[in-house]
């Protein structure tokens, strides 16, 4: 069981929750769940880090939340992007990815 | 999977935020135990494994509660916002659709608002602002209280009087005296162009120290400036520095001509420096001749003196310590210091004077009138509210709390009331403007009468006062009503129930309470201006033209020149086509006169109470051009000399039944308490003259003849004329012209203007008081009517029962004029009450008629019956007109 990374940004965690509910509205759990299939189980962020994502996110009206029913028919938080979160995920991903890019080019043995 | 996420959430409590966060985690570590469990882990271990994985729980409780607090404080504050914003838009639309309504309220409030503003900025440049001194709270003014004899009243101190004051004083740091008053003048003679008059106050030399009142430019006066032999020098005001000097700092110390002689202007005072009236130029005051004889000085009180208290001193030690002095005066001067003594008064009481409580009464009545507004306004609300009941209802039904629902009747109130007062502050402005334009005298001084920030401030606190005044009442009753009744009826009962029919009664029985306590104001100054235009003032002033020369300087020091100067112009002026006679005296009648204690020959005198007498010099013939009937004895002719031998006076019937019971033709007096002085005989007797003023008593008065007595050389002409007396102004101009061309006239006028301006600012302040009342009775005349005029609608359906079951139409037409009636009886009770409480505000301005004046309040009782009964009558009418038929129908 491969733990987060402890150096893992916060900024990280809060860009991979957006793009998680830019596939569709989901619940905590189910945001975790298809962080790790969509990663082939290499990207595991741990609930504490998750929730606080979520809370931070839902306070900057990035994204906006209600209760609703789950798949097993439980009461669930569901989280769904809003549309200042869209945005920021737009903008976050194109510095993300210059900034890989980067570090890729960095480290690419010559 | 998608939840209704448009759907708001109500607000949440700190509890439901912590609940919902435990809920959310609870269902994170269940669905990961769960999931666990199915890879075959026994339940313990699947929920431990879950734990471990999940991290620090207690820290991201912690954390999401306070972002969720925070977002949530947040929230309530927008959604707040919008609600207001909502509100704004709400209430703009429902007024938009009333615009009679609106456009009434607002104009009722622009008038009221403007009018309150306005007298503000005029009553807070009088009585609030810091006097323009340094320390202005230590600061009094002495005057000489006379308590028995000739004169009761305060006056001003004589100079002996003031300088023994000085110096036996421990209570102040010092006392400094100056003569003037809006009517003191001097002549400047401009390099180019004519004479012009000037305004002027004397000064002694410590008085700037006194005040703490510093220079803007040069130095102030000081007390060697009177000295024998000193340079004349003089401090001018800002404005006439700009005038004169064409405000350049670097011509200060040059000298203006005035009164005839070079004097070098040392100073410029600061723009906000008065004494409490209108100068130019102060000079100094040489009081040293009048100290050289006190004998004949110790009764003109002509002084007003200032003083500093020392610090720690209260104006009551200063008050017992003045007193002490004065009572050592009586001892030492039985004839001019008896029956009377020094008092201390706050200098603003004493400079703002009979002003102050102008502008106070006026503020008091402006500010009842926007009470009146107010509750009018709650009542035109209050039927809109009842109009828009079944709105109201549906939206209370559909969840719009009740706390909203006050709020968007406030809101429409203090909207009507916030635009009202924006155009209000515009009318202040104009108003005040145009009121300087027209009159910049209208104050006693150069108050800066402005409508600033604080002016704003005053318009904007009344404005929201308004609002929410006119509002509050509707909104509460509103709210109050049963809405489920009133779904049930289809919102079309009758008037509204209890509740609102005891609101809209009360309103209407305080506006005419109020209505009333300003007419009987009103009403008592009416009284009293009409009981002194009808004062009979002993004179003709038809057909007189009046004109003041400033007659003085080195030129004008012995008699023979000033004997000359006056011969001519009178002579000429009576040699005019058209003139009828033409003299000239020191004062005009209502202008004033000083005066003098006397010794009569042949009478034994109480010296502790000579006989005292106005007194004024004449010449040419003054009592035939005022048309004064002589009733004994000559008038002055050309063969009285002026010998010292031949001194002749004229006195009045009042100083014959005064001082000479047995006759006063051929008794000789002497001016002055010592008889020293020469003897004059009298030859005359004429009829009563007000000469102070209407509103002043007659005092016995003794004429002189002017050609024997010149020491005044400043003299008034009357000329009456056989036509339109100003069409005599150039005749008058030439004359003097051809005299002396370096005289300066001024206060040209008809002997009417000068008797209708003796009474202007009584004029003013009724004229503003009655429009302040009239629309008060406007303002409550409307009230009532229109909740008459509503109540008939609402029970058409009963008068058309009432109609139908044989009710006559006169008994219907009674049955609503008693309603508005008993209304108006029931505020006429209170306003009478309200009455009696501007009792003291009021006897300042009255004359000839008691504050409790039975026939004004029978008047106002009559006047506001006869106003209400017509306003009642048209709804009494519209009653009676009601078709049973139709009326039931239509329910």
């Amino acid at each position: 069981m491969s733990r987060t990374p402890p150096e893992m940004l916060q900024g990280t965690v809060d860009l991979l929750v957006l793009r998680a509910l830019a596939w569709e509205p989901m619940h905590g759990y189910g945001v975790s769940r298809w962080l790790e299939a969509r990663s082939d189980g290499v990207l595991v962020v741990d609930g504490a880090a998750l929730y606080q994502a979520l809370h931070r996110l839902e306070r900057r009206k990035w994204v906006a939340s209600s209760w609703g029913v789950s798949e097993n028919n439980r009461r669930a938080k569901f989280y769904r992007l809003g549309r200042t979160g869209a945005a920021q995920l737009r903008e976050s991903t194109a510095v993300w990815h210059d900034y890989a890019h980067a570090v890729a080019r960095v480290l690419a043995p010559r | 999977m998608k939840g209704p996420l448009s759907f708001k959430f109500p607000w949440r409590s700190r509890r439901q935020i912590a609940a919902e966060i435990e809920a959310e985690l609870a269902f994170h570590l269940a669905m990961r135990t769960s999931e666990l469990e199915g890879r075959g882990m026994t339940p313990d271990a699947a929920a431990a494994q879950a734990r471990t994985e999940f991290g620090d729980v207690e820290f991201t409780r912690a954390y999401c509660r306070t972002q969720d607090e925070a977002g949530e404080r947040s929230m309530r504050w927008s959604d707040r916002l919008e609600g207001v914003w909502y509100d704004v838009r709400h209430a703009v639309r429902s007024l938009r659709r009333t615009p009679a309504f609106t456009g009434i309220a607002i104009f009722t409030i622009t008038l009221v608002l403007g009018a309150n503003t306005a007298v503000f900025s005029a009553a807070r440049a009088v009585l609030l602002r810091p006097l323009p001194y340094g320390h202005p709270d230590a600061l009094v003014a002495v005057q000489i209280k006379s308590v028995a004899g000739y004169f009761v009243g305060t006056e001003g101190l004589s100079p002996p009087d003031y300088q023994d004051y000085r110096a036996q004083q421990h209570s102040f740091t010092d006392i400094a005296a100056y003569n003037g008053d809006n009517s003191a003048t001097a002549t400047w003679l401009p390099t180019h162009g004519d004479p012009e008059v000037i305004r002027t106050a004397l000064v002694t030399g410590n008085m700037f120290t006194v005040l703490g009142a510093t220079p803007r430019a040069g130095r102030a006066l000081i007390p060697g400036d009177a000295a024998a032999g000193a340079p004349d020098v003089a401090v001018v005001s800002s404005p006439f520095f700009d005038r004169a000097l064409g405000g350049d700092p670097a011509r200060l110390g040059e000298s203006l001509i005035i009164d005839g002689r070079p004097t070098r202007i040392v100073g410029v005072m600061r723009p906000e420096f008065t004494l409490g009236h209108h100068a130019d130029i102060w000079l100094p005051l040489d009081l040293s001749g009048d100290l050289a004889d006190p004998g004949r000085t110790r009764k003109q009180h002509w002084l007003n003196v200032v003083g500093r208290l020392r610090p720690g001193t209260t104006i009551d030690g200063a008050s017992r310590d003045l007193s002490l002095i004065g009572a050592r005066l009586a001892a030492a001067y039985p004839d001019a210091d008896s029956n009377h003594y020094a008092t201390p008064v706050p200098l603003r009481t004493w400079m703002v004077g009979s002003v102050g409580s102008g502008l106070t009464l006026l503020q008091g009545s402006a500010l009842l009138v926007l009470l009146i507004a107010c509750a009018n306004l709650a009542n035109l609300t209050l039927s809109r509210a009842l109009d828009r009941r079944r709105d109201v209802a549906v939206r209370a039904a559909l969840g719009s709390g009740r706390g909203r629902l006050i709020r968007q009747l406030l809101f429409e109130s203090i909207l009507v009331a916030v635009v009202g007062g924006i155009l209000g502050i515009a009318l202040a402005y104009a108003a005040t403007r145009w009121l300087l334009a027209i009159n910049a005298n209208f104050l006693p001084g150069p108050y800066p009468v402005a409508v600033d920030g604080t002016a704003l401030a005053f318009c904007a606190a009344l404005a929201l006062g308004t609002g929410f005044l006119s509002g509050l009442a509707p909104a509460l009753t509103v709210a109050r009503l049963d809405l489920q009744q009133t779904l049930r009826e289809g919102g079309r009962g009758s008037s509204g129930g209890r509740v609102v029919e005891r609101a809209r009664r009360a309103l209407v029985v305080a506006q005419i309470a109020l209505a009333a306590t300003l007419l009987i104001g009103a009403g008592l100054l009416v009284r009293s201006f009409r009981a002194l235009d009808a004062v009979q003032l002993g004179f003709a002033p038809d057909h007189v033209l009046t004109a003041r020369f400033s007659v003085g300087g080195t030129r004008y020091d012995t008699a023979a020149v000033v004997n000359r100067f006056y011969d001519q112009v009178i002579g000429e002026l009576a040699r005019t086509p058209g003139v009828v006679a033409v003299g000239a005296s020191d004062a005009l009648p209502t202008q004033g006169s000083s005066g003098s204690s006397m010794r009569i020959e042949g009478q034994v005198n109480d010296e502790a109470n000579l006989p005292n007498m106005a007194y004024l010099a004449i010449r040419g013939d003054y009592f035939q051009a005022l048309r004064v009937p002589l009733l004994a004895g000559r008038l002055f002719t050309v063969n009285d000399n002026d010998s010292a031998a031949a001194k002749v006076a004229v006195i009045n019937e009042a100083a014959l039944h005064k001082y000479f019971p047995n006759g006063a033709i051929g008794k000789r007096i002497h001016i002055g308490p010592t008889a020293t002085g020469p003897a004059i005989t009298i030859v005359g007797i004429i009829a009563d003259v007000h000469g102070e003023g209407a509103s002043y008593p007659v005092l016995p008065t003794l004429f002189t003849y002017h050609r024997q007595q010149t020491w005044e050389s400043s003299l008034s002409i009357a000329i009456r004329t056989r036509g339109d007396p100003l069409a005599l102004t150039p005749a008058l101009r030439r004359a003097v012209r051809d005299a002396d061309p370096r005289v300066a006239i001024h206060d040209i006028a008809t002997l009417e203007t000068v008797v209708r301006e003796s009474l202007a600012s009584r004029r003013f302040a009724l004229a503003l008081v009655t429009s302040f009342a009239a629309l008060a009775l406007v303002l409550a005349t409307v009230g009532i009517y229109g909740v008459l005029a509503y109540l008939v609608a609402g029970r058409r359906r009963e008068f058309g029962v009432r109609l139908a079951l044989g009710a006559t139409r006169r008994s219907v037409v009674t049955l609503v004029l008693r309603q508005g009636l008993i209304w108006t009886a029931i505020g006429l009770a209170l306003g009478l009450a309200g009455a009696a409480a501007e009792r003291k505000l009021l006897t300042t301005s009255l004359y000839g008629v008691s504050a409790d004046d039975p026939m004004t309040w029978i008047g106002v009782a009559v006047v506001l019956f006869a106003v209400v009964t017509a306003a009642c009558l048209i709804p009494a009418i519209r009653a009676t007109r009601v078709d049973p038929v139709v009326a039931m129908r239509a329910d």
